[in-house]
């Protein structure tokens, strides 16, 4: 053990400003597998709870979002014939990590006629930034005919009924996001709900 | 790369600094005797990240500490580990504390001038203490939960302050959410910080008493030695292997499965006895110490001892200086130590010949198992936390309100007499109440009066009974006995398919002709309705009703009040009446909730995993 050597390298034994010297002699060679297995049984000895911790705190990973729900929201009578949009919560089984809620609102989505057979559904989720947007109706005035339009609160992005952007330089980068509807037997109106993510200009459903 | 290091070299003095590290002069050389301060370093620093990991998963209140500790142990990959080695660690640093603490006082290394780096080690092993304390209370688990509470009861022990001290720990006049957040802000908060503290104090005075000792030596000719690299191999390879002595505990039980790492019991109950309690073994031998005092004098074995002994450490760097001290202090350490291995193995030894405390534990593991089963199964865990999930359980509370209110008299035990043993037996067994096998039994003629059924009873010799011998002493007397085995036996499981028992649906169901049989025997040839009341036929109020028999809620509704005129009426033999007022429960012994627990279990109604 006194066969330290005078001036011992610094930490990192990578470096070479030790002044040492270059040349190999037997106490340098013992000094750089010391060296050597110094840092690596410590940085092994260190690195075994940072991998469990973060092997553990990677789990969220692992989980998926509830992915297309299909669910009869409604009957196509319950619908307006003129189009008027008409919101309805989604009542689903709620994973919270440990906790499970049956039968909780987890979402809502606006449905509207666009034909005798046909209904449009978008979804009450900004594509911006994730808030909830609203619903006004309109005067039903005006030679448009105003039937009133859907409104973000976050940032004022307007759509109209058919959840396109009113505003040409709108913050909302993409249109509402409308999900698929099945009207079966031509009476019960099914929806695949389904959430998407924000600030994207193209539509990609959640993972 | 060279100049970027250099850059910050100028600017934070890192190189001068670890150079300072790597320089250090050891008086003697590097030695594996010096591993003790860099071990504790490393498993602090093991503490701190798993345990800032662990915090990430934590959720600090009464409905949710167990539960988010469950999420981790049991839902997310690698989170049994990560609380094993956190565990475990803590163990071992313990113990290296110790080891620490006893070297520096065999080699008399505590003299002057390295009191206070002694001092500031023996602050360590409290604050260790004191970390294992705070941390075990976080998982609030059933032990967990009992033996703080114990100890955090023990403050009020001490004479004026104690109330005060207890409300302050608890964060209020009882154990709760307050309780929890306190002690893990103690836990990573104060004491930790502390510790760290500490970590560094004692690297501060070390290095300032060593270049001191060094420059001494180094007048006498004697050896120095450097840290970097041979005492940095050294200290590397004992924390590795530290590391592995900490991996190998956490992985004792096995590498997967519900019982890998640190066991986590089921949940608390603060309204309940928990019989199986016991502290951590670095508390076991004080535990054991304690006992040897009548408890009029606790304060005496919990405070002042411990207090004496505490300071006596602290005192004894002064002993040391001359030969008498040192055999003291070596005399001290060898009796303290001594008596407390002697303590904790005894205290082992007792509960292990304890049939009671072995019972109570094995009723632990098992509550542990069902929670566990509970809390995967399709509902999961409640918003009113995993609790609640035993508290609905029939499987879990049948049996205790069995024996509390149903076992004076009713035995529940199968032919082997295994089960639940009636005090006195003086009612029938309800083992398999209302199965097909029950009533075959009840109406065979050579056991309903016996003990397992009206034996014991002021039925032995009533009506019921004799019609049943008398129907078997006819078909005796005509030779038919085969034909009346058949016919009682269809009877039985007719009037068992009422009950709607869940181990006979998929019976009862194949069955439907013969349950259909049983039924008319029933009303026609066995006349049972002449006496009791069967759907649409028979009378009401003469013998207990038999639609629905055994269903639950014709069993809440027996048991609720068994003199109704709907069952025995006014020759009730001697069943308490448990809840009479369905509109007061106040007034009733039983609440309807228990009574819903007691009439599925006795019907086998609970959830039990795929």
């Amino acid at each position: 053990m006194e066969n330290t050597p005078e001036k011992p390298s610094p930490a990192c034994c990578c470096s070479t400003d030790d002044g040492t010297g270059k040349s190999r002699t037997p106490d340098n060679r013992r000094g750089f597998l010391a060296q050597a297995i110094a840092v690596v049984a410590g940085s092994v000895a260190l690195a075994v709870p940072a991998v469990v911790g973060i092997i553990a705190s990677l789990n969220p990973l692992r989980q998926k979002s509830q992915a297309g729900l299909l669910l009869r929201l409604t009957s196509l009578d319950a619908l307006p014939e003129d189009g008027t949009p008409r919101r309805f919560p989604i009542i689903a089984d709620r994973t919270d990590a440990w906790n499970r809620f049956p039968n909780e609102p987890i979402g809502a989505v606006y449905l509207r006629r666009t034909g005798a057979k046909s209904v449009e559904a978008i979804q009450s989720i900004c594509p911006h930034a994730g808030c909830i947007v609203q619903f006004t109706p309109g005067s039903g005035e005006g030679d448009k005919q105003d039937g009133g339009k859907f409104f973000c609160p976050c940032h004022a992005a307007s759509f109209d009924l058919a959840g396109k952007r009113l505003d040409e330089t709108s913050p909302c980068p993409r249109d509402l996001d409308t999900l698929e509807v099945d009207i079966r037997g031509g009476v019960d109106v099914w929806v695949k709900f389904e959430g998407f993510q924000t600030g994207t200009a193209k539509k990609v459903a959640k993972v | 790369m060279n100049a970027l290091l250099r850059w910050i070299d100028d600017r934070s003095g890192l190189g001068e600094g670890l150079r300072m590290c790597s320089d250090r002069p050891l008086p003697g050389g590097a030695c594996w005797c010096r591993v003790w301060p860099c071990t504790l370093i490393f498993t602090f620093c093991v503490q701190a990240i798993t345990g800032f990991f662990m915090w990430m998963y934590f959720s600090p209140s009464a409905q949710t500490a167990w539960e988010s500790v469950y999420f981790l142990q049991h839902e997310v990959a690698g989170g049994w580990l990560l609380r094993a080695v956190h565990h475990y660690s803590a163990q071992v640093t313990l113990v290296l504390i110790a080891i620490y603490l006893v070297q520096m006082i065999v080699t008399r290394a505590l003299r002057a001038p390295r009191e206070m780096v002694f001092w500031s080690v023996v602050v360590m092993g409290l604050l260790c203490l004191g970390l294992m304390l705070t941390g075990d209370l976080l998982a609030w688990d059933q032990n967990s939960y009992a033996s703080t509470k114990v100890r955090v009861n023990f403050l009020n022990l001490l004479p004026g302050v104690g109330a005060g001290l207890f409300k302050l720990a608890a964060g209020g006049p009882a154990f709760g959410h307050l309780t929890l957040t306190r002690f893990l802000a103690l836990h990573v908060g104060l004491l930790s910080g502390t510790f760290l503290l500490m970590l560094i104090v004692r690297g501060v005075l070390a290095y300032r008493v060593d270049k001191a000792e060094v420059a001494e030596l180094a007048e006498k000719g004697g050896r120095v030695g450097r840290y970097w690299p041979n005492q940095a191999v050294i200290n590397a390879v004992a924390c590795l292997l530290v590391m592995v002595v900490v991996l190998l505990l956490a992985c004792r039980h096995g590498l997967s499965g519900d019982h890998a790492g640190v066991a986590l019991g089921a949940p608390a109950d603060p309204s309940v006895a928990f019989d199986a309690a016991r502290p951590e073994w670095a508390f076991l031998g004080l535990y054991e110490f304690s006992h040897l005092f009548p408890g009029t004098m606790a304060i005496v074995p919990i405070f002042i001892i411990p207090g004496l002994l505490v300071l006596f450490a602290f005192a004894m760097p002064f002993f040391a200086g001359s030969k008498v001290g040192h055999q003291l202090n070596l005399g001290f350490t060898a009796v303290l130590l001594s008596g407390l291995v002697v303590l904790s193995f005894y205290s082992v030894w007792k509960d292990k010949k304890d049939e009671g405390f072995q019972t109570a534990l094995a009723t632990a593991d098992q509550q542990a198992d069902r929670v566990l089963q509970l809390a995967r199964s399709p509902q999961g865990i409640p918003v009113g936390g995993a609790l609640t999930l035993l508290r609905n359980d029939p499987k879990t509370r049948g049996p205790v309100l069995f024996k509390v209110h149903c076992a004076a008299c009713h035995d529940f035990a199968d032919e082997q007499d295994e089960g639940i043993l009636a005090e006195e037996s003086s009612a029938p067994n309800l083992y398999g109440y209302a199965s097909r096998e029950w009533l075959t039994g009840f109406l065979d003629a050579r056991k309903i009066a016996s003990s397992a059924y009206f034996g014991n009873t002021a039925f032995k010799k009533g009506r019921m009974a004799g019609m049943v011998k008398d129907w078997w002493a006819e078909a005796e007397a005509d030779d038919i006995v085969d034909d009346i085995r058949e016919e009682l036996a269809t009877v039985a499981i007719g009037l068992s398919a009422e009950a709607g028992l869940k181990s006979q649906a998929e019976a009862d169901e194949q069955d439907a002709q013969l349950i259909a049989d049983g039924k008319d025997l029933i009303v026609d040839l066995y006349g049972c309705t002449d006496c009791h009341r069967f759907h649409d036929k028979g009378p009401a109020g003469k013998a207990p009703e038999l639609t629905g028999y055994g269903s639950r809620e014709w069993l809440i509704d027996i048991i609720a009040n068994p003199a109704h005129k709907r069952f025995y009426g006014t020759k009730n033999d001697r069943m308490p009446i448990y809840a009479e007022f369905p509109d007061e429960p106040a007034k009733n012994t039983l609440t309807a909730h228990d009574l819903g627990l007691i009439a599925d279990w006795l019907r086998g109604e609970w959830y039990e995993a795929p």
